[in-house]
Formats: structure tokens, sequence, C-alpha cells
């Protein structure tokens, strides 16, 4: 038995060194398609787990309190913030207290103005430092007494100006503004701690002003004991922040630590978990991330199987005739089969390291990091699977087959490559058909309305996928490239006379033969077409998803940041659109067009809402609306409308709801006038609806015209200057412009907007991806196009080097290769890019999550697919113009041997 | 200029591989064959039979010394058309069937489809072949094959029919139709006709026998009627 052993070992050594030597060109070949897989795969998971981590730290590092700790009624606050700074993972902890007034007040001359209620903040001096994203300074001190912005605005405050705060049952105290500030998080900061999950989130105060504790208490205290219901207390918390880098595993970490304190507090505080609150949304765009990866990734990883399956059996004929040698030389069937596995675990060996070595290269290239920024343990993870899957694909293409004919009795049943031999079976099921009208079926089912791809409910701690969705695209891929293959096979077929017909003029009376010999081999012409066109489907429909995404992403920063660059004029700086600065903005190089939009606040009803006043002429183009930005029409048509009278309103869908109006409606706004400060009472018509507006908040809003805000309001100041650079140099010019107009206002560009803008997952995280994806899609169109061709003819050479000898010139010899290469590329590309189509289409839809707002239409990236289909002609030329050179060459060798 | 040889080897050598390593299959052969000829080449295996009619067919090129056809023209001109050759191994387009196979060099030569498929069928006819006009080269017996490729050669004109060992897989009938078939087809178009076989039976259908060993021609004798 041991002697038997050793008899196969000896035979297995002398078989890797046989192949290895005389079969380098097919081994080498099977190995780069498994090396593509295990490359794809590698990078793909490296990548994808390091935008996780990516978007855990965006989501952490957008948070600019950790926790809000509040104090329960009864309890000690100073223990509370002592018992929490003694908390693990709490890096420091601030006492801050929040007392509700009845208004602010101010009079300047004989005219007095007045807020509704408000709060007023008492923070230590070290408050700022410890947590520096919470207040922002615009003007003034950074100390003393700060206010908001907004009620800045309302009261027609500046540094300098006296309020008056009113305490409820008590006196108003004055104090003297000493900075106006702005509160970027003040939804978090002035969150209900401890409200139920799924309440109605409150919009933060209009009116806010923030003073040293000291003030605060000397302000409030008696307010405190005599309404205990109109002051709070906070512990705000800074955390050392050490979590896990997947953002659904971070989110559980800080939820538990959460938990955990309060049950150490014991009922004395509730936390308001901020981090949980961001980390929130990031899972669900984590968890897109990882779709995304399985949408673009899955079908990249099958189809290098593919073509490794395909570049395998074209090899087949070899195998089975040396098979059948060894058989009359008395090898068991155990035996080959053994020799199927040692081929397969000698393709898996060369095509992991081969795709392992080029992951790290990729990732070295276009992340300048081997790993994709990952840690090397996620890497790790994924380059072991990477690795099992890819053996996964030398078993199944190279030792499976092998194994099968290994145990065919008879030789000439593994004979036949070309022939006779019927279509595949599933042709006579139309599998095709069922797989296709089974797409279309789960297509429909699953884009209807109100479907959503991702669930994750705040507060919920599992976030779920459907997964149905992806049965859609995978059965269109499935059931395309069976009908591609009919299709190719038919023409061969039944449409030997058109194909003849086609050729005709390339190789003259030869036509019919070589139209009846590709007729024969339509099994193996029609496999390489269906891969051709299965990767030029899979590299265009990634580049049109891709470059879809690229563009809602842009739409997304304009939306956000409202131009290329946008300049915004700080609160108090009177801005005319004749005025100085703006001509200087107009003159500054690189500015294309200079849009001037009017930013106020307007009062409908009890309502603060913020109001637009545009140029209804230009502002279309200029703002770049898009027709999603508003309801019942295009941008133009609602804008054009909106030009048609002076008093035009467009107000946001909820507003139409609250007040029920109806086209053509009157409604009053309270504007501040320019020359009185008062609000005064200015007639509008609503005449439609508007969804979102660049610079705009999510909410409501309103849009009207700036020549007739400006007449009734005597103040025709400009909040925003929409800069237009043509694209080119956004940074540059935006740089310039904040020479230009120093603190009288801010400058924020859409580059470095669009890294910040809500969900990471719009903003980088993509853009590497779509490099990755498609620098493989390209690869694979080449290898897939290039190796099917190479390795199909190569398996002909013996044909063609015939018809060399037996006088075909090379006209005559061209029209055999080519025509088969034609058919193998040219039908691959076409009905590629039908399925493509198709898929880009299913894709963009089944994914409209990611969208937000949903595109319009699908973007081409025409250089791209003319990249893919040069790459297709160019490999298949060099494939053919090999094979003809071979033919020609008339190797006799070839004609000796059978 | 009908005294011209068809083909004609002066002192030609092939040799294959460099240096150690080096095998001379034909070593410094000359001769002259003229139309009409009729001709068997014997010797034994490796002797270098193979080798010597791929050159007199012109799809080899001597090492050392020429070979040239006169009657013909250059290299060039030999194909399609001129010469003939039935190869050893077997030499079917495998994705072409019988008939179509039959036809190739005829299409090749630009003679019309009509033209061509009607001398293949001729000569598959004249070969008992009528029954497998339809055929792929995958379903026929080794024999069978032979016999096809005998009946491409005959389907045309040429001036050098060449076939080595075109017996080999046959059974003496058989056999001595393939023979007749090539000595038809030689005679209709006043052809050279050069055979390689082993077997005697063959040899002595034939005008000349010539025998190689390592490399060499050595004799040139008439056959034993
Ligand atoms: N391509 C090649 N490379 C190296 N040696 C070769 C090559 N082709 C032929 N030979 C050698 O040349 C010699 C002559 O071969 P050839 O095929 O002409 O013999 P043959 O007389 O036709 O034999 P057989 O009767 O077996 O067909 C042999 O020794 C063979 O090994
Ligand atoms: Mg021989």
């Amino acid at each position: 038995m041991s002697s038997g052993r050793t008899r196969s070992h000896g035979l297995y050594r002398t078989w890797v060194i046989a192949t290895l030597r005389r079969r380098t060109g097919p081994v080498l070949a099977t190995s780069l398609g498994i090396a593509l897989a295990v490359a794809l795969l590698a990078s793909l998971g490296a990548f994808l787990s390091s935008s996780k981590a990516t978007m855990t730290r965006r989501a952490i590092d957008s948070v600019a309190v950790d926790w809000q700790v509040e104090a329960q009624p009864g309890s000690d606050s100073a223990q509370l913030a002592a018992d929490v700074g003694a908390t693990a993972h709490v890096a420091a902890a601030e006492v801050v207290e929040f007392a509700t007034t009845s208004g602010f007040d101010t009079t300047t001359g004989n005219t007095k103005q007045t807020t509704g209620m408000g709060q007023v903040v008492g923070i230590s001096d070290t408050y700022r430092s410890t947590f520096p994203a919470e207040v922002r300074s615009l003007l003034g001190s950074d100390a003393g007494v700060l206010l908001f912005q907004q009620t800045a605005a309302n009261l027609g405050a500046s540094p300098g100006t006296v309020i008056s705060i009113g305490r409820s049952g008590l006196q108003p105290v004055v104090l003297t503004v000493t900075g106006i500030v702005d509160l970027p998080e003040a939804d978090s900061l002035f969150q209900a701690v401890g409200a139920p999950t799924g309440a109605q989130p409150q919009a933060p105060p209009d009116n806010v002003l923030i003073v040293p504790s000291p003030t605060w208490h000397k302000l409030f205290d008696a307010l405190s004991v005599a309404r205990p219901d109109l002051t709070r207390t906070q512990v705000h918390v800074r955390l050392d922040r050490r979590l896990p880098s997947d953002p659904a595993a971070a989110y559980s970490s800080i939820t538990g630590q959460a938990r955990n304190l309060e049950a150490q507090l014991g009922g004395a505080g509730l936390v308001g978990d901020n981090v949980a609150a961001a980390l929130s949304g990031a899972r669900g765009d984590a968890l897109y991330a990882q779709i995304l990866f399985l949408f673009l990734g899955t079908p990249g990883a099958a189809l290098a199987a593919l073509l490794t399956a395909s570049v395998a059996s074209s090899a087949a004929d070899r195998r089975r005739r040396e098979q059948a040698l060894l058989r009359t030389r008395g090898a068991t069937a155990r035996q080959l089969v053994g020799l199927g596995v040692t081929d397969a675990i000698t393709v898996g060996v060369i095509g992991a390291i081969a795709g392992i070595s080029l992951a790290r290269l990729v990732g070295r290239l276009a992340f300048h990091s081997a790993t994709f920024g990952s840690t090397e343990t996620s890497a790790m993870t994924w380059t072991i699977g990477a690795i099992v899957i890819g053996f996964a694909i030398a078993v199944i293409t190279v030792a499976l087959p092998a194994r099968r004919d290994a145990h065919r009795t008879t030789v000439a049943e593994s004979r036949r490559a070309i022939g006779r031999r019927q279509n595949p079976r599933w042709m006579a099921y139309g599998l095709d058909f069922l797989l296709l009208s089974a797409s279309a079926l789960v297509f429909w089912l699953t884009s209807r309305n109100g479907y959503t791809l991702v669930l994750a409910v705040e507060g919920v701690p599992t976030i779920s996928v459907s997964y149905w969705a992806f049965a859609g695209p995978a059965l269109l891929w499935a059931g395309g490239g069976l009908l591609i293959y009919r299709a190719v096979s038919l023409l061969l077929t039944r449409g030997q006379a058109v194909v003849a017909a086609g050729i005709k003029p390339v190789v003259g009376d030869l036509s019919d033969t070589v139209a009846a010999s590709m007729g024969r081999q339509r099994r193996v012409l029609a496999r390489g077409a269906t891969l051709v066109a299965l990767t030029v489907g899979f590299a265009t429909s990634t580049a049109v998803f891709n470059s879809t995404y690229e563009h809602q992403a842009r739409i997304d920063a304009i939306l956000s940041n409202g131009a290329d660059v946008t300049v915004t004029t700080s609160p108090g700086a009177i801005v005319s659109p004749s005025s100085a600065t703006a001509t200087a903005i107009a003159a500054t190089a690189g500015v294309h067009h200079v849009e001037a939009i009017q930013h106020r606040f307007a009062y409908v009803g009890a309502d603060l809402q913020d109001l637009y006043g545009v140029n209804a002429a230009t502002i279309v183009a200029a703002g770049r609306l898009q027709n999603a930005y508003f309801a019942g029409g295009t941008a133009k048509d609602l804008i054009a409308t909106l030009g048609a009278r002076p008093d035009s309103l467009l107000v946001s869908a909820e507003t139409v709801h609250d007040f029920q109006l109806h086209p053509g409606d009157p409604i009053t706004l309270r504007l501040q006038d320019g020359r009185t400060k008062q609000y005064t009472n200015v007639p509008f018509h609503y005449v439609g609806v508007t969804k979102e507006f660049p610079t705009a908040p999510h909410d409501s809003f309103l849009i009207a015209n700036a020549g007739y805000i400006a007449k009734m309001t005597g103040n025709d100041t400009v909040g925003a200057f929409l800069v237009d650079t043509r694209g080119a140099d956004v940074a540059g010019v935006a740089r310039r412009l904040r020479d230009v107009v120093g603190t009288s206002a801010t400058v924020t560009d859409l580059v470095s907007t669009r890294r910040i803008v809500g969900s990471s997952l719009t903003a980088v995280d993509l853009s590497g991806l779509t490099k990755v994806e498609l620098a493989f899609a390209l690869a694979l169109a080449a290898a897939a196009t290039g190796l099917t061709l190479w390795m199909g003819l190569a398996e002909r050479r013996r044909t063609f080097t015939i018809a060399a000898a037996l006088g075909a010139n090379r006209r005559q010899l061209g029209g055999f290769v080519w025509a088969e290469a034609g058919v193998t590329t040219l039908g691959g590309v076409v009905t590629g890019a039908v399925g493509a189509w198709a898929l880009a289409t299913m894709l963009v839809r089944v994914l409209t999550g990611v969208f937000d707002p949903a595109p319009e239409a699908l973007t081409v990236p025409w250089a791209y697919l003319a990249t893919v289909l040069s790459i297709c002609v160019v490999a298949s030329a060099i494939a053919g113009a090999a094979t003809l050179r071979s033919a020609r060459g008339l190797r006799l060798e070839l004609l000796r041997t059978q | 200029m009908t005294d011209q040889s068809i083909v004609r080897a002066r002192d030609a050598s092939r040799t294959f591989g460099r240096g150690a390593s080096a095998v001379v299959a034909v070593h410094g052969v000359s001769c002259d064959i003229d139309a009409g000829a009729r001709i068997a080449l014997t010797g034994p295996s490796g002797s270098g039979k193979t080798t010597l009619l791929h050159l007199l067919a012109g799809l080899d090129v001597p090492t050392t010394g020429s070979i040239d056809w006169p009657a013909i023209g250059d290299r060039a001109d030999l194909r399609p058309g001129a010469v003939a050759v039935v190869f050893q191994a077997p030499s079917l387009i495998p994705s072409l069937n019988v008939i179509e196979n039959v036809a190739l060099p005829l299409l090749l030569q630009s003679i019309d489809r009509r033209t061509a498929r009607v001398a293949a069928l001729d000569a598959l006819t004249r070969l008992g072949l009528t029954d497998l006009v339809h055929s792929l080269p995958e379903e026929l017996s080794g024999g069978q094959a032979q016999r096809v490729a005998a009946a491409r050669v005959m389907a045309g004109r040429p001036r050098l029919i060449l076939a080595d060992e075109p017996t080999g897989q046959l059974d003496r009938v058989n056999g001595l139709l393939v023979i007749d078939a090539l000595v038809h087809a030689a005679d209709r178009s006043n052809a050279a006709l050069v055979v390689n076989t082993h077997d005697p039976d063959v040899a002595a259908h034939f005008d000349q026998v010539w025998s190689m060993s390592s490399g060499r021609l050595l004799q040139r004798e008439p056959a034993r009627r």
C-alpha cells in the first residue's frame, strides 16, 4: 500500500513539473482568472473595512459633546458631576445649567425689539476649550455674555448691545452682550434627554444666551427655587472614544457604556447619547457600503470564476487526451482524479499568490496603503477569505471536470469538443426566460413605493437589510447571460446565411464554409461571446452606476454648499448687491458668475422660517437647481411661475399642509423692516412647493423674489453669493475670495464641503471603490476577451495550420480567424452593452436609498466605456494576430501529432 | 518546357535542433522527379521519409542545399493547386464535414462553390465514401479519415502529389483502392506521385522504389513488377 502511495507521490511531482514546463500558457491563464478573483475580493474587502472605520471615525468626530447626562429632579448636581467624572471611559465632564427665559428685549432709540421664549445657558470658563465644537464665535469676545446669531438678528443686537432678560415671576435683569456666536450643534444641545425613542424631535430654541456659570447662578438660582420646572442641570461628557472600528459594533459598545452609567447613577441622571445618535446613521451607511460591496464585488468575483472555467475548459481537450494516454498506461481513475486535484492546487497556489500581491499593489497605488487603510487584522481576514474562494474556484473549474472525465468509461465519450451534440438542456426548458421573468417580478415587487432596502431605526440596536432586493439584479445577470448564449448560438445555426453574407466581403467564396465551421463551434463561440458580454456588462453597469452616484454626490454637495464657492455674509453685515464687496467678488480671478441671494427670517404665523430672495431670471442655472428640488413641475417651471408675479412665494410641503394652502392663496409674512428694525406684515401669494434649495435647511423654508423683498423691507442686503467657477480650481478661488471679503463674510467651497457632507458614504468611499472596481473591470474585460479568444484559437492552431498547409492565403486564413474573433467580441460587446443598460437601471433603482435626492437620469461615462471597448477590440486583435502568425509560420510539428 | 523536372533537390539536408542534440533527418539528398513519375519511398521508421516529403512539398525548407520546382515556379506558387499532400497524421479540419473538407482546397483556389462541390463528390464516390459526405471527422474511423484525406488530394488537378503513408491504417482492399485513386488522379493531370510506405505490396505498384536510411537516399531502383 505504502509503496503505491510513494509511487503516486512521484507521479504527482513529475506531473506538476511537466505541467508547469509544458503547459505554461494554459496554467498561467487559469491562474490569472483565479488571481483576479482573489485580488478583487481582497481589495474590496480590505477597502470595505477601512471605509467602515472611516465612517465610525467621522461620525464620532462630528460629535461636539459625547454625552449629555441630565440630572433628574431631586438629585444633587455636584454629586452627579463627581460620579460621572469618576466613570470609566470618561475623559472630561463639565456642568452646564439651562434656564427658560420668558424672552429677551433691546431698545434702540425709541423702538423696542422683543423675542419670544428662550434659553439661558450657564457654562464654566473651561467649557469652550473642553468642547470646542459646541459654540462657534462669530463676532466680538469669546467669553462673557454670548448671544446666539439668530437671536442677535431678531433683536438687531451686536457686541455692546444691552439686552434685558425676562424671568417668569421675577424682575427682568440686564446684561451687555460681549459676543455673537453660532451654535452648530443646537439640535443636540437642547435635546430632550430621556424622551422616548421615536418621539418627535424638538426644534431648538430660536433665542439663546450663553453666560458664565457664576452669572447664571446669580440670575437663576432664585428661579430654580421658585420654578424648578424652568431650570435644569446637565453634565456634559467627553469620552476616551475607544470604540470598535465597525459602526454597528461601535454603536452597541457605546450604548452599553451609556446604559452602564445610568445603572450606576441609580436614577440620578439620564444619558443623552450623542455619539450613539451619530453612529446610528453611520451604521446604516456602513450597511449600504456592505451592500454596494456585494452588488459590485460579487459579480466581479463570479466573472473571474467564469473566466477561469472558460480558460480551463479550453484546455480540457488536451487534458482528456493526456488522461486517455495515462489510462492506457495503467493509471487508475483515482490517480487521474489525484492529478486533477494536483492541477487545481497548482493553479490555486499561483493564483492566490498573484492575487494577493496584486491586491496589495492596488492598495498601495490607489490608497497608499497595502491594506487599504484598514487594520492588519481585518485585511488578513479578508485575505484569507479571498484565498479560500480562490481555491474553491480552482477546485470547481479544474478538479471537478477532471474527476468527471476520469470516471467516464470511454475516450470517445469525452472526445467531442465540436460537433452535433445537442444544445444545453436549459435551452429547451427556457431557463433564461424563466430567470428573466423572475428578475422582473422581484424588481417590480422591490421597487414599489415604500420599499426600503436598509432599515436602521434610531435607538434600535439591530439594523436589517432586505436581501431580497439582490435577487432582481442577480437573476437579471444570470438570465441575461443565458439569453445571450442562446442568441449567439441561434445566430450561428439558424442564422448561418446571415453570418455568411456578413463575412462574404472578407472571405469571398469561403464564406459558407467558414459560417458552417462556426456553426459547429457554436458552443465555444457562444460561451466566449457570453463571457465577453458579461464582463463588458459588468464594467459598463458599474461605471454607469458609479458615475451616476458621483453626479448625485456632487449635487448633494452643491445643495449643502450652494455653489462651487459660497460667500455667506456675516450677521449684521450689510452688503448690498451694488456694494464694493459684491463688485470685488465678481472681479476675483476664476469667478465666472456670481448669483446674489437674500437670506432673511420670516414669521409664518408663529413659525420662524428661513426666507430666500432670488432673481428668478438667473437662479435656475446659477443655483444648478434640479427638478427634484420642486414638486408639481420642473425647476424651470416653478421658478418661472415665481418670477411671473413679484409677490409670488414658494413654500415647503409642511407649510402647505399646516396652513391648508391652495395655489393662489394670499399669505402674509412678518419680515423685519431694514429702516425701522420692526417686524412688519408683507403680503405674498402662494404659487408652489419647494423641497430643497441650495444652502437652505432640509425642513421648512420659503423662496420669494429678491426685488419684491427689497422693495417691501427697504433692505437689499445679500445673504450669500453663489460663485460659479465652472468647476475649475475651486479651492484656489475660495482662497482668493477669503482675502477679498475678510471678516465680513465666510467662504466655503464645494470640495471641502463634499468631504464633510452628512453621510460619509457619499463623501469618500465610493470614489475609492470606483477606482478599484473600474480598474478590475477593465482587467476582466481584457482578460475575458483576450484569454478566451487566445485559448480558443490556440486549441485550433492545428486547424489553422492545416488550412495554411492546404494553401490558404493570408486573407483566407484571416477570414477563419477574424470571423470567430468578430462574433465573440462584437457579439459580446453589443449584447453586453444592452444588458448593462438594463442592469444599471435596475441597480440605481434598487439602491435608491443611497441617493438623496434621487437621480433624474443615468450618467454615462463615455470615456470609460470607450476604453472598455478599445480594450476588448485590442485584446481580440492581439489574440487573432498571434494565432494568424503562428498558423502562417507553418509549424509542421502540429501536423505530425494528432 | 515539358521536359523540365517537377521537383529537383540538390544536396538538400534538414537538421532539427542545434549542437549536441541536433538530428540530421535528411542528409544530402539529390534527386529529380519528373512529370508522370510514380515513386514509392520506403525506409525504416525515423529514416527521414516524412521530412523529405515535407521538403519536396515546400512545406519545409532545407537547412543546406536547395530544392526547386522548375516546372511549377517559386515555392510561393506551389499552393493551393500545384502540390497536394496527404499527411501521415489525421489532417481533416474538425469543424468541417467530409465534403467541406474535400472541397476546401478548391475553394482556396477560388474555384466556385458549385464546381468545387461536384469535384469533391466525385472524388468521394471514387473512394466509396458517398455515405459519409455529411459526417464530421470525429465521427470517422481512422481509415475512413485517411480515405477522405486522399479524396481531398484527388479533387484538384495537382502537378505533384505527395502522400505520407496513405494506407497505414487501411485493410488491403481499401489500401489498394486508395493507391488506385491516387494513381488515377496523377494520371489525370500527368502529375508526379510520391508515396511513403512501409508496405512492400504498396511499393510494388510503383515504377520506382526509393529507399532511405538515416536521412540518406540510398537506392533508387525500378520496381519489380
Ligand atoms: N521537429 C523535429 N524536431 C526534432 N527532431 C525531429 C523533428 N521532426 C523529426 N525529427 C526527427 O527526424 C528524424 C526523421 O523523422 P521522420 O518523421 O522524417 O521519419 P520517418 O521516416 O517519416 O519515420 P516514420 O516511418 O516513423 O514515419 C527522426 O529521428 C525524428 O525524431
Ligand atoms: Mg513518417
